[in-house]
């Protein structure tokens, strides 16, 4: 069963990441530590991609968990479920990656409320034991198992962060929106675009970066990016694509969005 | 049109140019308006002075297009300037229309370089463009068509004198990234004009087109400027506007303003700088919203922290003990919010653990072939533990009247409710503060701390608050601010500013009973956005049109009865702890 388990969490194909640095011979040296490695960046900069295309590299499954507030302890570890007359225990996601040898990313890992968060502390120290007392069990992770977190420091409010208890079990990478000719490359891989126009979508997302923390909490990303490419794939015009998915979704602010659009105008 | 209707149009003044040139090159700058004069001689332009821009607010007469457009034109072409443009030339010995001609080379080579960034800027200017090539040969008409032969490559004009400019201008592409020929360029071709006889005014000149800066940023004055000009540094451009007489306005080409504004060097306005310098060590400074600029001007205000002189703590013991009834109930609550503890909901379908009777009851139910209820989870609340809570009284001089038929002057009700909220609230919590504000002037905010955040409410903080007194006006904005300052630094989940004032903002610096009032509006949206509550118990009932509109509907709370102060507060409290 547990090979079926995992199963849907196998990367068949590489998925496309172009490194910016040396992240990767990082990331590769911490999972050979089995060193937990959190990743800190502004949304859309290629986190995700990342942790995926890490795991394809390693060949292990990867299981991800979007952080949110309401999420509880038993969301991670697993509960009681009714069935048949009697109780089952179904492992959460967490669980699982411990239990079988997996790599477990929770993204976003600050909107967890604090509480829940304290039960990977044990599983990120040398013990690697994942404690679950509704169980009445403390199991020892798997030799293969792995825990990435994300986070992003630029927007959370101040109510948001993260225990320096938690946060220093993990060793941490720190990404950024790439370089000018790397995002170019990178959206003409992904939407097919041709490449001087990607660098008029690149130069618009520059401009907006420029107002981050001028009335936008976060810039235009590349994921962001990646949409507009791909909305101008389908035929849809320039500017157009640039309203729906660089500037629509970054503000309601009817004034920002003048000023955006004035950006996307004198780029184009 | 009028005023309002003027700032509804002007969408992205000021905060829309200043975000767009820094979406643009990164630069900051200040952008302010630039009303129209009283007796304007020529059109108003833009201007500059190093990153401080002035807009034509309200819209130009005869510009075609959005305003919104126009704006961004301008202060595309003074980012331009910003970004690419050397040091200020020096006037020397050129004569007003070399001035206007090397201004010209220098806005059209900067906007080129500018172009190579961005091209679609050039779109942006393109329509400002409306010389045309038939017109006659006066000065002015061959500014303005210079300007367009600059921009515009496919524009056609024969003129000579124009395809001189015009082919010395590109074949000097190369050296587009310095500015030291423009000035050998312009001072000939003005020499041309002047040997074709053409006559210059630079009385009546306007910069063409219309959203280009009156070049006043792009030269370097021989006149020291004046005492005016640290004046005008601090309180804006509209002062001198229309205190300068409009005969002097103009001389050499440059209207004489520009000399004022160029006054960053002045004497009088460093010695102004060196004594802020000094004050800023004893004093807090807060910036204060001004709404017909529409902007913040940074660090106006200066809050001065004063030591309360403490007063007969027993005696406000004995005033207290009125409220005996109050004070039982309030700390009756305040225990009850203080022991807060977690509490389990049961029942629900999704949950951290079984809820077993639930769970128990399911089985039962599917053993006897009914249908087992599905919520069988419980799940842990943790309850909001009470806010941390700052009371900021408004001790302005009206507090010390005596209202017809009152047995207490607002002043010993406030010291009242202050005492009745630090006893009640003593075995509770300690993340309570009381803070007080006079003002006499921006230059000084007086801010007083009865209570001190932690501090356990003991004789000291007692005889402070008896010592309370009231006097001089009600600059609230900025007490705003400071008290939020305190604030935002507390740990807690939730915050709360409550305000007591008698009234309206108002201070013996400003006349405009709608200033003050705007910028307490700004100081409450800027408290909310770091996580402040506000909310605002007034003294006054009739002064609700200004306390809603500073603290927003349902924020607020009138006395209709004065004597009942200490029991509202009390009230207020629990109401806004629950």
């Amino acid at each position: 069963m547990s090979g079926d388990q995992l199963d849907a969490f196998r990367i068949r194909e590489e998925p496309y990441y172009l490194a910016l640095g040396d992240e990767v011979s990082l990331f590769g040296a911490a999972y050979a530590a089995r060193l937990p490695v959190m990743l800190k960046g502004p949304t859309g900069c290629g986190k995700t991609r990342f942790v995926q295309h890490m795991a394809w590299r390693l060949q292990r499954p990867l299981i991800t968990v979007a952080c949110n507030e309401e999420m509880s302890a038993s969301d991670l570890l697993g509960r009681y479920l009714l069935e048949e007359g009697a109780t089952r225990w179904q492992d959460g996601p967490l669980t699982i990656a411990a239990r079988l040898g997996a790599i477990c990313y929770l993204d976003e890992v600050v909107e967890a409320r604090q509480d829940t968060l304290v039960v990977i502390h044990p599983l990120t120290d040398d013990r690697r034991l994942l404690s679950l007392p509704a169980k009445s069990e403390a199991l020892q992770a798997h030799p293969d198992f792995h825990l990435v977190v994300s986070h992003n420091p630029g927007y959370q409010s101040a109510l948001k962060v993260l225990k320096p208890s938690t946060k220093q079990r993990f060793g941490a990478i720190e990404f950024e929106y790439p370089a000018r000719a790397r995002e170019i490359e990178i959206l003409v891989h992904e939407t097919g675009l041709a490449e001087q126009l990607a660098e008029r979508l690149v130069a618009i997302a520059e401009t907006a970066r420029r107002l981050k923390g001028h009335g936008l909490d976060e810039g235009i990303s590349t994921r962001m990016l990646v949409h507009a490419g791909s909305l101008i794939g389908q035929g849809i015009g320039v500017e157009a694509a640039c309203q729906m998915a660089l500037v629509q979704p970054l503000t309601d602010d009817p004034e920002l969005i003048s000023t955006l659009n004035a950006s996307v105008r004198a780029c184009l | 049109m009028t005023g309002t209707e003027c700032e509804r149009h002007a969408h992205v003044l000021p905060e829309g140019t200043s975000r767009f040139v820094r979406a643009l090159w990164g630069i900051d700058v200040r952008v302010r308006a630039l009303p129209a004069a009283a007796n304007e001689l020529v059109p108003r332009r833009p201007r500059f002075v190093a990153s401080n821009l002035w807009l034509p607010a309200p819209k130009l007469v005869g510009v075609k297009g959005s305003y919104d457009d126009y704006l961004f034109a301008a202060s595309a072409h003074i980012a331009a300037h910003l970004r690419f443009g050397a040091a200020r030339f020096s006037v020397d010995s050129l004569k007003p229309i070399q001035i206007a001609i090397v201004s010209l080379l220098e806005d059209a080579r900067v906007e080129r370089l500018a172009a190579v960034h961005y091209p679609g800027l050039t779109r942006l200017w393109a329509p400002y463009y409306e010389a045309q090539a038939a017109r006659a040969k006066t000065s002015s008409a061959l500014l303005e068509r210079l300007a367009r032969a600059l921009h515009d490559d496919s524009y056609v004009d024969d003129d000579s004198w124009l395809s001189k400019a015009r082919q010395s201008f590109m074949a000097a592409r190369a050296d587009w990234h310095d500015s030291a020929w423009c000035r050998r360029l312009g001072s000939a071709l003005g020499n041309d004009l002047g040997q074709m006889r053409v006559q210059f005014n630079s009385k009546d000149y306007a910069v063409q087109p219309a959203y280009r800066d009156d070049h006043v940023g792009l030269w370097q004055f021989e006149r020291e400027p004046s005492e005016q000009g640290t004046e005008l540094e601090f309180e804006g451009v509209r002062r001198v506007e229309s205190d300068l007489p409009a005969t002097n306005r103009r001389e050499r080409g440059v209207p004489e303003i520009s000399r004022v504004l160029a006054a960053s060097a002045s004497e009088g306005a460093s010695k102004l700088r060196r004594q802020e310098s000094r004050e800023l060590e004893a004093t807090t400074r807060h910036p204060e919203w001004d709404y017909v600029i529409r902007s913040e001007r940074p660090a106006f205000c200066s809050v001065n922290e004063r030591a309360v002189a403490p007063g007969d703590g027993a005696r406000l013991a004995t005033a207290l003990s009125r409220y005996a009834p109050a004070q039982k109930r309030l700390e009756r609550c305040a225990r009850q919010l203080a022991g807060r503890r977690p509490s389990h909901v049961r029942r629900l379908l999704d949950g951290d653990r079984l809820d077993l009777p639930a769970a128990i009851a399911a089985i039962v139910a599917r053993a006897s072939a009914t249908p087992p209820d599905p919520r069988v989870y419980r799940r842990i609340r943790v309850q909001l533990e009470p806010p941390a809570l700052l009371l900021l009284l408004d001790l302005s001089e009206s507090l010390n009247e005596l209202p017809p038929g009152a047995r207490a002057t607002p002043l010993e009700l406030a010291q009242s409710a202050s005492a009745l909220l630090a006893t009640s609230l003593a075995f509770a919590t300690r993340d309570l503060a009381i803070h007080g504000f006079s003002s006499n002037g921006r230059h000084d905010v007086g801010y007083y701390r009865f209570k001190h955040f932690d501090e356990p409410y003991d004789e000291g903080a007692r005889a402070r608050l008896a010592g309370m007194r009231a006097s001089l006006s009600t600059r609230l904005g900025t007490a705003l601010r400071h008290a939020g300052q305190a604030l935002a630094a507390r740990d807690a989940r939730r915050k709360l500013l409550l305000v007591v004032t008698d009234g309206e903002p108002s201070d013996i610096d400003v006349h405009d009973p709608k200033y003050l009032l705007f910028d307490a509006k700004q100081a409450t949206i800027g408290n909310r956005r770091r996580g402040i509550s506000s909310f605002c118990v007034g003294l006054d009932a009739n002064a609700e049109a200004s306390v809603r509109s500073i603290f927003g509907q349902g924020n607020y709370s009138l006395l209709d009865q004065l004597d009942s102060l200490p029991q509202r507060i009390a009230e207020l409290y629990l109401r806004l702890s629950a």
